[in-house]
């Protein structure tokens, strides 16, 4: 077998990320290549770059073995590779045989050759065994028939290489069972498939080869028959831990945070929290772990009163704050660190004081009566500059101009530099922050423990969670499993659960 | 520590002087180039165009009179940019402005033709107080609509601007029609709710220092009150706002409202200093000229003074210029226009800033 298609030391940097660093991937014909990582793995990036959208700082791409740029998809397209979005793209008042040539139309002097349309597109589905009514429009497609049309439109265009940008995270089980067999009979006529994907059950199902990527690196491939979940998944979320586990006494006491029976909506009104129960306790940081997208983030707007529930009761001491207003949730003892900074945890445009007094500037010492106290403010605000270590000429600076870590700090100056707090919801909270940030920022979330708070950490970084917690729950399909106290096995529980393999 | 704190002050203060001269030098650019490119149509429609900027010139500030005249323009573009720069600092979308103007307009008159047998410093506040209230009011359905629905303001305000217009419009023609009026319009106000002019001979009215007042208020409320700085953080980033516990629904509620109140108060000003009643379709697209004016001011308050004078005197100028030149009036359009495209595009800001702190270190 030849090599389709191959990546060498492709490197992609963003600001403050290096999206993909020094990746090297091979993939032969007529082979199922997964590809599987977190989140913010490097996993989508590496493909768009594969599909011309992004141009890689440094590396080159190969196609059957010879170096080719691709400076846009209709340059990827020439070259023979198609692209599966995870979102489809297909006008719905046309039908699905019109949505396929889209763009490249048999025509008849001026006007489209419909007969010739129809024709060529029923020859190139009979072709590769395709189940599909191409006179049906779009609209009235399901959502299996749409991913086939999007997966026929690449094939008419000649594709020999496949890109399924997590194809079955919209699929039944029984859809998904019916791509995997056209995927196979796709690889037996010799095309090479590219398949992204998060969920191991499936990439161990459909792949050959399984190449993991994490924090941007290819972590390695492996043979698919001779690895398991198990190992993928360790793969996944790393070994190595940096600084270790820093807890070593537990404080907890009495329930301070207490959520029963919560359910939420996520903003497609899907359901994305189901019926979750979970006690915190003060004195005790919990660790809420889990794939990015299984309900962590709806249940945490939730409790902050972002976003409505549909049902449950969720108390803080025994006083109960669901269908409080955010001011009042806040009000009632909740310091809160978002996870995506730039969305809800910062204004960049907005200056350093006034992102860090944004919590309290209407009560004293910041205000008094209608107006904003500025000296006050302004000493406040330099102080907890200070404190926190943010490197900044002022705090009269647009938040904007400073880096990735620094906006973090400012962010923690704000939640975090409230002392009396009761429970602390952080998110992520040393996401970007250099080591000794790191250690001051976990160390503040430990004195909150020693005052009698509880806190619950959420991150994506597994490591952060093991060496904080002192018990941890993951989430999985907006359900919640229970990993347990810490303990020398507690990685490979989480590392399970995480994948839903405990559950099933 | 004391060395720290006056490096930091230090570098504020160059900061300040770059940022500023930035600004000011940004503008002139701007301005020069649309000056030429006006110049430059008037020139190839076989007119002087020396002559055509020195008679738009002397329209606006050729004598004391003249001088005034611009001033009282310069009083509705004033409250039009104010309002439109607190809804867009809120990020409001208000493009409603010109409807909300109408319907201040009008509750004004109606309550200084209609009150009668009061004096003055009660009748003047209380005409002021209704074009207020009236344009508050007229953006009730817009808020109501997006709070239940949250439908986007940028449609319901444009479609509120037509429904106001000819809703006042169909009250001068029917229940309030003025049948000694030769033109459109309610029956003239009291002379008590007349504002009193500041200068013999012109139209310029007490109206020009309400304005200058709001607009310094407006500064101050948005830099320096509790409200004020929800409301900017609100406009800066909505869900950072409300994960923070700003009640970020009053704050729009509230924009929009105060949006309203204000354009509505100028154009009770315009009825009650400069027509002396309502009439119909008067103003021409002041609204949307405040809109423009908060543009050009970058959303602040004190901008909008110097951006409000340059829009009064081109209007005024240009009447001028063109009954002495034949230049049309429509080159101010495209004058004005380029200006707006130049702020937008932003293309010289950073090749400037680039050479001021080079210049500077």
């Amino acid at each position: 077998m030849s090599e389709a298609i191959a990546v060498k030391n492709i490197t992609k940097v963003f600001p403050n990320v290096i999206a993909n660093n020094r990746v090297n991937i091979a993939v032969n014909e007529g082979e199922i290549r997964a590809i599987v990582g977190e989140n913010g793995a490097g996993k989508t990036t590496l493909m768009k770059i594969l599909y011309g959208l992004y141009h890689p700082d440094s590396g080159s791409i190969h196609i059957k073995g010879v170096e080719r740029k691709l400076s846009s998809p209709r340059d990827a397209i020439s070259r023979g590779i198609g692209m599966v979005h995870q979102h489809f793209m297909l006008v719905p008042s046309f039908t699905i045989a019109q949505n396929i040539v889209l763009g490249v139309e048999p025509m008849k002097g001026l006007f489209v050759n419909e007969e010739k349309l129809v024709k060529s597109v029923k020859e190139v589905s009979a072709r590769y065994g395709f189940d599909i009514n191409v006179d049906k429009l779009a609209a009235d497609a399901s959502v299996g028939e749409q991913q086939r049309a999007e997966i026929l439109k690449s094939l008419y265009r000649g594709a020999e290489i496949l890109i399924l940008d997590e194809p079955t995270a919209v699929l039944t089980d029984m859809e998904t069972r019916e791509l995997f067999v056209m995927l196979r009979r796709l690889v037996d006529k010799g095309k090479t498939i590219l398949f992204i994907s998060h969920k191991l059950r499936e990439v161990l199902e459909i792949s050959d080869f399984t190449t993991v990527m994490r924090n941007g690196q290819v972590v390695g491939t492996v043979k698919t028959s001779e690895t398991d979940q198990h190992q993928l998944a360790e793969m996944m979320v790393g070994r190595e831990t940096i600084g270790g586990r820093i807890r070593t006494t537990c404080y907890a006491k009495d329930t301070v945070l207490k959520v029963e029976n919560l359910s939420v909506l996520d903003s497609r009104d899907l359901l994305a929290v189901d019926n979750i129960n979970l006690d915190l306790c003060n004195g005790e940081i919990l660790g809420v772990a889990g794939v990015d997208g299984n309900g962590q983030e709806e249940f945490i707007e939730a409790i902050m009163g972002l976003r409505p529930i549909i049902n449950g009761k969720i108390t803080i001491e025994g006083k109960e704050i669901q269908g409080l207003s955010t001011r009042e949730i806040r009000e009632s003892g909740i310091a809160y660190v978002p996870s995506d900074r730039y969305r809800s945890g910062i204004a960049i445009d907005a200056m350093v004081w006034e992102n860090i007094i944004t919590g309290e500037y209407y009560s004293k010492p910041y205000s008094k009566g209608l107006t904003l106290v500025m000296n006050k403010i302004i000493t406040i605000t330099k102080e907890l500059v200070e404190k926190f270590q943010v490197s900044t000429p002022g705090v009269k600076v647009k938040t904007g101009n400073l880096s990735g870590g620094n906006i973090q700090r400012v962010i923690a100056a704000r939640e975090l530099g409230l002392e009396n707090a009761k429970v602390v919801i952080a998110s992520q909270p040393t996401r970007g922050i250099d080591i000794a940030g790191t250690e001051a920022i976990r160390q503040i979330l430990i004195d909150y423990t020693s005052r009698g708070a509880g806190v619950l950490l959420l991150s994506a970084d597994l490591d952060e969670v093991l060496a904080l917690s002192d018990r941890i729950v993951v989430f999985y399909g907006g359900k919640i499993s229970d990993a347990g106290y810490w303990d020398e096995g507690i990685r490979d529980r989480v590392g399970q659960l995480m994948t839903g393999g405990l559950g099933e | 520590m004391t060395e720290a704190k006056k490096k930091s002050n230090k570098f504020d203060f160059r900061g300040l002087l770059i940022e500023t001269g930035t600004q000011l030098l940004n503008y002139l650019i701007i301005l020069s180039i649309s000056l030429l490119i006006g110049a430059l149509v008037i020139f190839l429609s076989g007119k002087d165009p020396v002559a055509a900027y020195a008679a738009l010139w002397k329209g606006a500030f050729g004598n004391r009179l003249k001088i005034a005249d611009t001033l009282d323009r310069t009083t509705i573009m004033i409250l039009a940019g104010i309002a439109g720069t607190v809804a867009f600092r809120t990020n409001v979308i208000n493009l409603g402005l010109e409807g909300q103007l109408y319907i201040g307009a009008f509750s004004a008159a109606l309550v200084g033709f209609g009150l009668t047998g009061v004096p003055s410093y009660i009748h003047i506040p209380l005409c002021l107080i209704a074009g207020l209230i009236g344009g508050a009011l007229w953006t009730i359905p817009v808020i109501y609509l997006k709070m239940r629905w949250n439908i986007t303001e940028l449609v319901t305000t444009l479609m509120m601007n037509y429904i106001g217009i000819r809703f006042t419009e169909y009250l001068i023609a029917f229940p309030f029609k003025d049948p000694e009026a030769r033109m459109a319009g309610t029956p003239l106000l009291e002379a008590s709710a007349r504002l009193p002019k500041l200068i013999q001979g012109s139209t310029l009215n007490i109206g020009f220092i309400i304005a200058i007042v709001i607009a310094i208020g407006m500064y101050w409320f948005l830099f320096g009150s509790k409200t004020g700085f929800e409301m900017r953080m609100v406009g800066l980033n909505k869900d950072f706002a409300a994960a923070a516990g700003i009640p970020v629904n009053r704050s729009y509620t509230l924009a929009m409202m105060m949006s309203g109140a204000i354009v509505g108060l100028g154009g009770a000003i315009m009825v009650m200093g400069f027509f002396g009643r309502f009439l119909g379709g008067f103003s021409s697209g002041y609204g949307w000229d405040g809109m423009m004016i908060a543009l050009l001011a970058q959303n602040h308050p004190l901008g909008v003074l110097p951006a409000s004078l340059f829009y009064g005197a081109l209007a005024n100028g240009a009447l001028a210029m063109q009954s002495a030149t034949g230049v049309p009036q429509s080159v101010v359009v495209m004058v004005k226009g380029s200006v707006v495209f130049f702020v937008t595009v932003t293309v010289f800001v950073n090749y400037i800033k680039r050479r001021l702190e080079k210049w500077a270190a």
